[in-house]
C-alpha cells in the first residue's frame, strides 16, 4: 500500500487536508478498535490480547501522518491510528489479531506485534524500550548510506521510560546525534500502576534536558495542537536537529488490555482537562471550524465501519496456520540448522 | 540384627529369652529368631542390663536393625571398646557412672532414601552386565548372554567389554565354521531357556520283570517307556501338582494331562504328545504313539500334534545310556527319562539269594522351583510302583 | 611469522571491513583505543567511520545492530566481556533471535564474546555463555578452538545472514599461535577430528579442546589412543560426527568449561544417549567446571574447571567401565 506523503501543518489549505486525513485515521482506528473488542468479546482473539488505543488517537495519528517513505516507525500498542497514517491497512492489523498465516506476521506473533521491517515499520517485541534502540540504529545505517533527511520516530508510554533500555537508546541517540522523534504517551497509567509509582520528576520532558536533547509537551487531546507540535519536532529532527522528546499529555480511556476493566483509574482524572476523548474533541473541532459537516461525518463513519467490516470478514475467511505444513527453521540460512529434537520412529 | 548367615538378609523373632530388666552377661541369648534356613538366637555383644526392647514378636527386622538397648557400665564399653554414643544395636544409656549421649535438638531426622544402592551397571561387579552396545551387536549375530561364557572379560568386574567382545568373534572366525541347521538353534534357544532355572534330577532303579512280562501278553507291544509314561499319567492324575509351573509366586495347575515324549529327528529333538494320557488305557496308546512315532521320524508331524504338553518322557535308554539328567522343555516343569534295562542283582528276602532280574533307571529332572527333592522323589515312587503293576495301566 | 589467536581475529574483521562496505563495528572502547584486547587495534584509523566507540549499554548497542541489520548492514558488536552480554540479553534472544522467525527479514548480525577465564580474573570476567545462546532458537554460536578457525569463522560469521554469537576465548588469544592464516576452512557446523583415535572420545571445543590434545598425548605413551573432537560450532551441534566418533570408540567424555547443569556437554550426551545408546559400551560421561561461580584466586580456579589432570582422571575412570 502506498503511503500518502504528508505534509506540514500550515493552517493553510494544506494543513486543512492534513487535519481531515487525520481525522479520517483517527475514525478508522477507533472503528477498527471497537471491532477488534467485540471479536474479543466473541472470543475469536487467540490468547485474548488485545491492546485498544482508545484517547490516544490524537497523539499516536501526528506523529504516524508526519512521517514519510524513508523514514522508519516503531509504534508500540496503543498506535492504531498512528500505523494506519504510516501505512498500514485494517486487514493487515485484523489479521494479525486474529493469527492469519496471511498477515504479515504469518501466524507466529500476533495482536499489535506486527509491521513491515523492510518498510521501515518495526514490529514491536514485549520488552518495552527495546525499539528505541532499533530506530537508532536504522538511522544510523541509513546515515552511513548517505540517505539524508530521514527520521526515526519511536513510541514508549509512561511506563516505559523506567525501562533501562528506554534510558539507553535515548542516550545513545543523544551521544550520536540521530534523527530521533521519541513520543512518550503519558496516559497516567502503566497498567494500574500510576505515574506517581513510575517516576519522581514532575515531568517526564524534564529528562530531555539531562539526555542533551530537545523536549516539547503536548496536549495529547487536542489533534490540531498534537498536529503542530509534533511536526515541528519531526520537522526539527530532520534537520539536524538531534533527537526530540515529545511528552504527550492524555488519559487511558480504556483498560490496558481488553481483559482489564481499568477499574483502579481515579475518576477524577476523568473529569480532568486530559480526560477528554480525543476523538469528541476533534469531532467538535472540525464542526465547529466548518471543515464538515455532521452529515459527512456520520457518511465516514459508515464508510470506515464498511471497510473494518470488510477486512474482518476478509481475514476470517483466511485459512488456519498448519503444524505440518510449517517450515519450523528459526534461522534463514537453512544449512546451518541444528539437528531433528523430535523422537525418531 | 547381626548378619546370621552368608546370604540372609533379615530374621524373624520368636520369642524373648530374657525380659526388661534383666541382668545378662556377655554373649548369654537374648531372643529366639528364624530366618530362611534356621531358628537361631541373637546373643549378647556384652555383659549389662537390658534397658528396653525395641523388636516386637513375629516381625521381620533387617541385619543391622536395632532390637533393644542394653546399658553398660563405663568399664564394660571401654573393655570392649564399644564408643559411647549409638552404633548398632547398643547405646549407653541413663545409669550413674555411665556415658550417656543426650538427645541432639539441633540433629534432624534424615530422610530415608526408599531405594538405596541402585546399581550403577558399569560398576557392578559379576559377568553378567552387557553394555548397550554389546546387546546390539549380540542382537546382529543371534548371540544371547550364555553364549559369551567363556569369554574372559577385561571390563569393570569382570565384564565382557565391546573389544573382548569383537576380538573373540575376530577369533572364532580363524577356525572351521558352518551353518547350525534351524533346528539345532532351535533347540538350542530351548535349552538355554530352560536352564535359566534351577534343575535338579532325583533316580530310581525300577524293576522291569513285571512289565517284561506284561508285554509278552499283549499285541501291539508298548515300548517299557510307553509304559513309564502311562504311570506318569496316573501319578499326576493323582496329584498334578508336581507339573504345575511356577509363574511368579502362583503354581499354575496344568489343565489336562497331556504327557510328550522325545522323539529324536534329524540333529534335533521333536516332541509329539499323547493327550490326556491319564484317561486312555495302555492299548490304545500304544496305537498312538507308534502313529506319532512315525510321522515324527518323517518330519510330517500335524501342528496340532505337538506342543501343550506338561511333562515329557524321554527314553535315554536306547542309546544305551543307563544315566541321564535331560533338560525340562522350558516350558515344563518335569521330564522322566528311562535308561538301558539291564540285568542286575536283586535280594530276594524269601529265597534269601540274590536273584536276576531285568533293571532300568528311571530319572525325573525337575524344576527346583516349583518341587523339591521330597516331592519329585514321591512322585518318581509312585511312577515305580505304578510300573510294578502294568496290567493296570 | 606468528600468528597468535587474536591476530586472526582482527585480520578476519580487517578483511570483513575491507570486503563489504556493510560491515562495521561497534562496542565499547573498539575505536581509536582498538578494544580492551586489541582486537580492532588500527582499524578504526584504517577505515574511518566503520569502528565506534558506544557508550556503556549492551542493550541500545544489539538494538541498534537489529536496527541497522534490517537497513541491509552487516553489524559486529563487540562485547567487552561475554560475561556483561547478559545486561543486552533480550535484544539478543528475543529480539534478534526472533526476528527472521517472526517477520521473514534475516538479522546478519555478530556478536562477538571473550570469553572464558584466565588466571585471577574471577566471576565476572571468565564466563562461557554459549550454552546459554544455543538454549534460544535462531542464533548460530560458534566457538573456535584455534588460529585458522577464529580467523575463518569469524569471516564466515560476518557471511552469514543470521545472527551469530562469536565465543572467543581469552586466554587464547596471546596464548595460541599459528604460523599463517588459513588459505581453506571446514565448513561451519562440521566438527573436526582434532585427533584419531580408539579406545575414548573426548568431545570438546575452545580451549578444552587444546586440554584434551594434551590428555591424549600423555596417554598415548601408555598405549591408550584418545580420538578429540573439537565441536567448532555450539549451535548447530554436529551430531553426525560425534556419533561416528562414539560409533569407533564406545566411550565418550564430553568436556567443557562452563557451568555444567544444561551444558553443551549435556545437549552432546543427551543426544548420544538417544540416537547412539547402541554405540555406547560404557555410559556417557561430561566434565564440566563446578556449580558455582568462578572463583577468583588461581588456585581455586585451577581447581574450578577441567583441566588436563582431571581429565585423565575422568578419562582412566572411563576407560576402567
Amino acid at each position: 500500500m502506498a503511503m500518502l506523503e504528508s505534509v506540514v501543518s500550515q493552517g493553510g489549505s494544506d494543513g486543512r487536508d492534513l487535519h481531515l486525513r487525520a481525522f479520517r485515521y483517527m475514525l478508522l482506528a477507533r472503528t477498527l478498535d471497537e471491532k477488534l473488542a467485540s471479536l474479543y468479546r466473541a472470543g475469536k482473539i487467540p490468547g485474548g490480547g488485545v491492546y485498544l488505543g482508545k484517547g490516544q488517537e490524537a497523539l499516536s495519528v501526528s506523529l504516524g501522518i508526519h512521517l514519510r517513505k524513508g523514514d522508519v516507525y516503531a509504534p508500540l500498542i496503543r498506535d492504531g491510528a498512528g500505523r494506519l497514517a504510516f501505512g498500514e491497512t485494517p486487514l493487515e492489523a485484523v489479521r494479525t489479531c486474529l493469527g492469519s498465516p496471511l498477515g504479515p506476521m504469518r501466524s507466529r506473533d500476533g495482536n499489535v506485534h506486527r509491521g513491515r521491517p523492510k518498510d521501515g515499520y518495526l514490529p514491536m517485541i514485549s520488552h518495552l524500550g527495546a525499539m528505541i534502540s532499533v530506530v537508532n540504529g536504522a538511522l544510523m545505517a541509513k546515515r552511513y548510506k548517505g540517505q539524508r533527511d530521514m527520521v526515526g520516530a519511536a513510541v514508549i508510554g509512561d511506563g516505559a521510560t523506567s525501562t533501562g533500555a528506554s534510558h539507553e537508546a535515548l542516550n545513545q541517540a543523544a551521544v550520536e546525534k540521530l534523527p530521533l522523534v521519541l513520543m512518550v504517551a503519558d496516559n497516567q497509567y502503566a497498567y494500574s500502576t500510576p505515574t506517581s509509582r513510575q517516576f519522581a520528576c514532575k515531568s517526564l520532558v524534564d529528562r530531555a534536558l539531562g539526555y542533551g536533547i530537545r523536549g516539547w509537551t503536548v496536549d495529547g487531546t487536542d489533534l490540531a495542537k498534537c498536529l503542530d507540535t509534533i511536526g515541528q519536532a519531526v520537522q526539527e529532527a530532520r534537520s539536524g536537529g538531534g533527537p526530540q522528546l515529545v511528552v504527550g499529555c492524555l488519559l487511558r480511556l480504556c483498560g490496558h488490555g481488553e481483559h482489564d476493566d481499568a477499574s483502579y483509574i481515579d475518576p477524577l482524572l476523568k473529569q480532568a482537562p486530559f480526560g477528554r476523548d480525543a476523538l469528541d474533541v476533534a469531532r467538535t473541532d472540525l464542526l465547529t471550524r466548518g471543515w464538515v459537516t455532521q452529515a459527512t461525518l456520520d457518511q465516514w463513519h459508515r464508510q470506515l465501519a464498511e471497510e473494518v467490516d470488510a477486512a474482518v470478514a476478509q481475514a476470517q475467511r483466511d485459512p488456519l496456520p498448519e503444524a505440518a505444513a510449517e517450515k519450523w527453521n528459526p534461522l534463514a540460512t537453512s544449512h546451518l540448522m541444528d539437528g531433528q529434537f523430535e523422537v525418531s520412529a | 540384627m547381626p548378619q546370621l548367615g552368608e546370604s540372609i538378609a533379615e530374621a524373624t523373632v520368636i520369642s524373648y529369652l530374657c525380659k526388661e530388666g534383666d541382668q545378662v552377661a556377655a554373649d548369654q541369648d537374648l531372643l529366639e529368631v528364624e530366618t530362611s534356613k534356621a531358628t537361631t538366637t541373637v546373643t549378647a555383644p556384652c555383659a549389662g542390663k537390658v534397658v528396653k526392647w525395641g523388636a516386637r514378636l513375629n516381625e521381620s527386622y533387617p541385619v543391622g536393625a536395632e532390637l533393644g538397648i542394653i546399658s553398660v557400665t563405663k568399664e564394660e564399653a571401654e573393655r570392649l571398646g564399644i564408643s559411647a554414643d549409638r552404633s548398632g544395636s547398643l547405646v549407653a544409656a541413663n545409669s550413674p557412672g555411665v556415658h550417656h549421649q543426650p538427645e541432639d535438638p539441633k540433629h534432624k531426622p534424615e530422610v530415608e532414601p526408599t531405594v538405596s544402592g541402585l546399581p550403577v551397571p558399569a560398576h557392578a561387579s559379576g559377568a553378567s552386565y552387557m553394555s548397550p552396545r554389546m546387546k546390539a551387536r549380540m542382537h546382529d549375530l543371534g548371540l544371547h548372554a550364555s553364549d559369551l561364557a567363556g569369554i574372559a572379560g577385561s571390563g569393570a568386574g569382570g565384564r565382557v567389554t565391546i573389544k573382548d567382545f569383537e576380538q573373540f568373534i575376530a577369533n572364532i572366525q580363524k577356525h572351521k565354521l558352518s551353518s547350525a541347521s534351524t533346528m539345532r538353534v532351535a533347540v538350542a534357544d530351548a535349552m538355554r531357556r530352560s536352564w535359566s532355572r534351577p534343575l535338579a534330577t532325583v533316580g530310581l532303579p525300577v524293576n522291569l520283570e513285571p512289565v517284561l512280562a506284561h508285554r509278552k501278553t499283549v499285541e501291539p507291544k508298548p515300548g517299557p517307556a510307553l509304559y513309564a509314561l502311562r504311570a506318569l499319567a496316573l501319578a499326576l492324575a493323582e496329584n498334578s501338582a508336581p507339573a504345575g509351573r511356577l509363574v511368579g509366586n502362583k503354581i499354575v495347575h496344568p489343565p489336562a494331562i497331556d504327557i510328550g515324549f522325545a522323539v529324536e529327528a534329524e540333529d534335533g529333538v521333536l516332541v509329539p504328545v499323547l493327550r490326556q494320557a491319564d484317561k486312555i488305557n495302555l492299548r490304545d496308546l500304544t496305537e498312538r504313539y507308534n502313529t506319532l512315532v512315525d510321522l515324527a521320524r518323517k518330519r510330517r508331524l500335524p501342528p496340532d500334534a505337538t506342543g501343550g504338553s506338561i511333562a515329557t518322557v524321554t527314553n535315554f535308554g536306547t542309546f544305551g545310556l543307563i544315566w541321564a539328567t535331560p533338560i525340562p522343555l522350558p516350558e515344563q516343569t518335569l521330564v522322566l527319562g528311562l535308561g538301558a534295562g539291564r540285568k542286575a542283582p536283586f535280594w530276594d528276602e524269601a529265597k534269601q539269594a540274590f536273584v536276576p532280574i531285568m533293571e532300568a533307571n528311571l530319572t525325573l529332572s525337575f524344576d527346583h522351583r516349583v518341587l523339591d527333592g521330597g516331592a519329585a522323589g514321591r512322585l518318581l515312587s509312585r511312577i515305580g510302583a505304578l510300573m510294578g503293576n502294568p496290567s493296570a495301566l | 611469522m606468528s600468528i597468535t589467536y587474536l591476530d586472526a581475529i582482527r585480520e578476519a574483521q580487517a578483511k570483513a571491513l575491507a570486503l563489504d562496505s556493510r560491515v562495521y563495528i561497534y562496542g565499547q572502547d573498539v575505536g581509536p583505543f582498538g578494544g580492551a584486547f586489541k582486537a580492532t587495534k588500527g582499524l578504526a584509523k584504517e577505515f574511518p567511520g566503520r569502528v565506534m566507540d558506544s557508550p556503556i549499554s549492551e542493550d541500545a548497542m544489539i538494538g541498534s545492530a537489529i536496527g541497522a541489520a534490517i537497513e541491509g548492514m552487516r553489524p559486529i558488536i563487540e562485547m567487552q566481556f561475554a560475561d556483561f552480554s547478559t545486561v543486552g540479553i533480550n535484544q539478543i534472544i528475543n529480539h534478534a533471535a526472533s526476528f527472521y522467525w517472526r517477520t521473514g527479514v534475516p538479522i546478519p548480525l555478530v556478536v562477538r564474546l571473550p570469553s572464558g577465564g584466565t588466571p585471577g580474573s574471577g566471576p565476572f570476567h571468565s564466563q562461557s555463555l554459549e550454552a546459554l545462546y544455543a538454549h534460544y532458537p535462531g542464533l548460530v554460536v560458534m566457538t573456535p578452538a584455534t588460529v585458522e578457525d577464529a580467523y575463518s569463522m569469524l569471516l564466515e560469521a560476518v557471511a552469514i545472514d543470521d545472527p551469530v554469537i562469536f565465543c572467543e576465548h581469552k586466554y587464547l588469544y596471546y596464548h595460541l599461535k599459528a604460523d599463517a592464516l588459513p588459505t581453506s576452512a571446514m565448513p561451519v557446523g562440521k566438527a573436526r577430528i582434532a585427533r584419531e583415535g580408539r579406545d575414548l572420545t573426548i568431545v570438546a571445543y575452545s580451549a578444552m579442546v587444546h586440554e584434551a590434545l594434551a590428555v591424549a598425548g600423555e596417554l598415548a605413551q601408555e598405549g591408550t589412543e584418545i580420538e578429540v573432537v573439537d565441536l567448532r560450532t555450539v549451535k548447530p551441534l554436529d551430531t553426525d560426527t560425534v556419533m561416528a566418533s562414539v560409533a569407533r570408540t564406545g566411550r565418550l567424555l564430553c568436556v567443557g568449561e562452563a557451568f555444567p547443569w544444561g551444558g553443551v556437554t549435556a545437549e552432546v550426551i543427551a543426544r548420544v544417549a538417544s540416537e547412539g545408546f547402541a554405540l555406547l559400551d560404557a555410559p556417557p560421561q561430561r566434565l564440566n567446571a563446578k556449580d558455582t561461580p568462578i572463583p577468583f584466586h588461581p588456585n581455586l580456579w585451577a581447581a574450578h574447571r577441567p583441566t588436563a589432570q582431571s581429565i585423565v582422571s575422568a578419562v582412566r575412570n572411563l576407560l576402567a567401565m
